[in-house]
């Protein structure tokens, strides 16, 4: 199966990647931006130029909360206080929390939304289902989902890094889990790297019944998986998603590379999303059985 | 000799004839909010000669049920009376809160609430000349007005009041946080400030909508005159003569305010406690009665069959609140009677006054807009306890005068009482009935908005203010 295609055609792949119309490697093409980024700065430059273009008027992002790496979201409405949230806080941050609120005292009109593939679930759930979410749905004009293997609790990070990584947290200039490993980059130049079987007990269980790698649901997805360190690997999926993507690259926004010529590529991506699909809905289907004679529930099925 | 026995048997024939009223049922009335049924004792000719309106909607027991919960939780119980003034409710529950307790609130919270407050009234009057316009003719027509007809020009009337709704509910949404049942006000103030880019839409909306209302005003009120003028309006086929007294009453009026409301912390608060007692609706409505006159012609469906048995003592689901021991009118007449000396009488006076009332919606919004500071605190610095001091305030709701009392301490509701607007209507409308054909009964309810739910409440308090009846279930 030829692995690219052209835009403007939604192809149907294998289903963990979810429908795109596009997939390309890509970075921003503002310094500023990429120095703080933790890929290709692809979700601050979207946005940013979608604030400066009028697409929207403000972004919930992940910004900085009140301890060392622990995020806190918030509706960014300005590109300084865009550039505030860059970077990958490995920790819950309830971003759909602010997703009404946004439309209210704020009194927005063009939300942004960046978030995990459940964040993007949950927003294009509250576009169809809106149940105590008037004004809302016709409200969302840029939802950016990012790949996400797992997420942790704030406890659980502290725990690997000030007790595995041995670094305190304040002393933490980046995070970042690549090629098998969790690595903990330190503010003087340390560099950690643990296992990512240690972490595994660390991580926050509802993310064990989760199907989506690379937030299938999003205008656009992005995450640093499949491309070389700098880039990210993008996929534009929804017709909005494609036409803010053209806007953005007809502006010099981004820099960008075919997919097939980066290594190591869709490939990857592929198998990463394949494993945890897998696995996940091994654990979706063991809850049928989890007593005896009695299951747990499962979301994906109706009520009965 | 006199044969005694029979003149005096002539007589009471006689005077039988003259005095022997028949009884029409209209059950369940129409285009108001919530249930109600109108019990009306008519002549021959079908003139009222007195009439019941009363609530049949289930008595729901909010001011029981608060005992004992928290005073942040029992004003967004409040506000679930009703969906059209929830603002009403949230704002009255709340600031009789804090009235108890002694709490004052910040300024730029309280802009926040005069908007939320305004852009409320706006919305509910809107929403009510959809409810009244069926009543009305096309002037120089004798063609009812359908609101939602796709011809002109009621179609630009009834988009024309959509818009006005909904610059209203967005309005009440970014001040309140929610058009029904508002989220942002709480006790001691406001949850979240607007932001500067929610105040400039606000105002933008306000002018855009300042524009509307004018235009509507003008427009009902054109429509209520021609109807004034009428001699006749149609009801199931018929032609009822209008009269020129429609809906006219000898009872007074009470308002806290012209725009908001009044509580227990004001220096010269504009509602007295000790000018209010209760009675029990068995003390005021008809006993027990029998229908003896129906219409099956009646729009739509009929009134209720000949023999059906009446009772509106046990069936009134309200107490009866009276202002100097008689019944009061309240709302947007109300209003205007109290604080702009308006003088006009009568069912189409009243729907009058409440147009008059659209354009102050917005000028209040854009004048509290130009004060409110998006960086000021919302939140009192310090929110008291209580001490079980009772506290109360009145919020001027779009439909009257809606007075919560509470007791709080610590933290915990002792009591609470909510006086709404339609419970202090009810009286009153029924007394204004007297001397209409019964054919036009319910256009003279529903110039009175009547919001039904809000008035089932169920506290009665005697003229010694002592709890003399709790129906919590019928
Ligand atoms: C929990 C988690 C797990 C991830 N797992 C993978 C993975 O397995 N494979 C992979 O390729 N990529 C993964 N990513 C995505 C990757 O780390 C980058 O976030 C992504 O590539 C975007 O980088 P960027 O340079 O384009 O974004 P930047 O311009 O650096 O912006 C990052 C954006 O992410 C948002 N953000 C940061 N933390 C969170 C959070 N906790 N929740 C929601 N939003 C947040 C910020 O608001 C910011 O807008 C994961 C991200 C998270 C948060
Ligand atoms: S693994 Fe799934 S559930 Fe867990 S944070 Fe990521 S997207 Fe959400």
């Amino acid at each position: 199966m030829p692995l690219m295609r052209h835009s403007n055609e939604v192809r149907e792949m294998a289903g963990e990647l979810g429908k795109y119309k596009l997939c390309v490697s890509a970075r921003s093409a503002d310094k500023a931006i990429l120095k703080k980024a933790q890929d290709g700065g692809i979700v601050t430059q979207l946005f940013k130029f979608a604030l400066e273009e009028g697409i929207i008027d403000g972004a919930i992002v992940a910004g900085p909360g009140d301890e060392p790496w622990r995020p806190r979201p918030f509706i960014a409405t300005t590109v300084e206080e865009l550039m505030t949230s860059s970077g990958t806080k490995y920790n819950i941050s309830p971003q759909v929390s602010w997703i009404k609120e946004a439309t209210r005292s704020f009194g927005l009109d063009k939300i942004g939304i960046v978030g995990t593939p459940c964040q993007m679930q949950a927003v294009r759930k509250g576009q169809l289902y809106p149940v105590g979410l008037r004004d809302v749905p016709d409200k969302i004009k840029l939802a950016i989902g990012i790949f996400c293997m797992e997420n942790f609790s704030y406890q659980s990070v502290k725990q690997l890094v000030e007790d595995h990584a041995a670094m305190k947290m304040e002393a933490v200039k980046k995070m970042e889990i690549g090629k098998g490993k969790f690595w903990v980059y330190g503010q003087r130049g340390q560099v950690v790297q643990l296992p990512l079987k240690v972490t595994h007990k660390y991580e926050q269980p509802g993310c064990h019944v989760c199907l989506d790698y690379v937030a299938n649901l999003a205008d656009v997805s992005t995450g640093s998986v499949g491309s070389p360190d700098g880039w990210s690997t993008v996929f534009v999926r929804t017709r909005n998603g494609d036409d803010i993507w053209s806007k953005a690259i007809a502006a010099g926004c981004f820099e960008t590379k075919p997919i097939e010529q980066v290594k190591p590529g869709l490939e990857l991506v592929t198998k990463l999303a394949t494993e945890k699909i897998t696995k996940n809905q091994k654990t979706v289907e063991e809850r049928a059985k989890f007593g005896v004679n009695k299951g747990l529930r499962n979301p994906y099925l109706g009520p009965k | 000799m006199w044969n005694y026995t029979g003149i005096a048997k002539r007589t009471r024939e006689y005077h039988e004839a003259i005095i022997l009223s028949k009884i029409v049922e209209i059950s369940p009335t129409t285009r108001h909010e919530g249930h109600s049924k109108l019990v009306l004792k008519v002549d021959d000719a079908g003139i009222i000669e007195r009439g019941d309106w009363l609530s049949i909607t289930p008595v729901r027991g909010v001011e029981k049920l608060a005992i004992g919960k928290t005073m942040d939780q029992v004003p967004k119980i409040a506000s679930r009376v009703c969906g059209i003034c929830p603002i009403a409710h949230t704002l009255a529950g709340i600031e009789s809160m804090e009235a108890s307790i002694r709490c004052e609130i910040p300024r730029d919270a309280k802009l926040l609430r005069i908007i939320l407050q305004s852009a409320n009234r706006l919305h509910s009057h809107a929403l009510h000349n959809i409810l009244t316009l069926p009543d009305m003719y096309l002037p120089g027509t004798d063609t009812k007005i359908n609101p939602f007809s796709p011809q002109e020009p009621v179609r630009s009337v009834a988009k024309r009041i959509q818009r006005l709704r909904e610059i209203g509910q967005t309005i009440g949404e970014i001040a309140g946080g929610e058009a029904v049942h508002p989220s942002n006000p709480r006790v001691g103030g406001m949850y979240k400030a607007c932001t500067q880019q929610a105040k400039t839409k606000m105002y933008d909306l306000a002018k855009e909508a300042l524009v509307l209302a004018h235009e509507q005003m003008d427009f009902m009120i054109a429509i209520l005159r021609n109807y004034q003028k009428r001699d006749w309006a149609e009801v199931g086929g018929k032609q009822i003569p209008i009269p020129k007294t429609l809906g006219y009453h000898n009872q007074g009026y009470m308002a806290a305010h012209p725009m908001y409301g009044s509580s227990s912390l004001d220096e010269c608060p504009g509602w007295n406690p000790d000018r209010w007692t209760d009675v029990r609706p068995w003390d005021w409505y008809m006993g027990e009665g029998e229908v003896s006159l129906a219409d099956p012609s009646y729009p739509i469906g009929g009134t209720s069959p000949v023999g059906t048995k009446v009772n509106p003592q046990m069936e009134a689901c309200t107490g009866v609140p009276l202002y100097d021991g008689s019944p009061v009118e309240v709302g947007p007449r109300a209003r205007l009677v109290q604080f702009k000396n308006y003088d006009e009488k009568g069912t189409i006076g009243q729907q009058v006054a409440r147009q008059m009332e659209y354009p102050d919606c917005l000028y209040t919004i854009i004048n509290a807009l130009d004060e409110y500071n998006p960086n000021g605190k919302v939140l009192a610095d310090h929110i008291p306890q209580g001490d079980g001091s009772l506290g109360w305030a009145a919020n001027e709701a779009p439909r009257g005068t809606d007075v919560h009392l509470a007791k709080v301490k610590d933290g915990r509701v002792l009591y609470y009482e909510m006086l709404v607007p339609t419970t202090w209507n009810f009286p009153t409308c029924s007394r204004a009935l007297t001397g209409a054909p019964w054919q036009l009964a319910e256009v003279i309810v529903r110039g009175y908005d009547p919001c039904v739910s809000c008035a089932t409440h169920m506290i009665v308090i005697d003229e010694d203010k002592r709890l003399v009846a709790q129906k919590l279930i019928q």
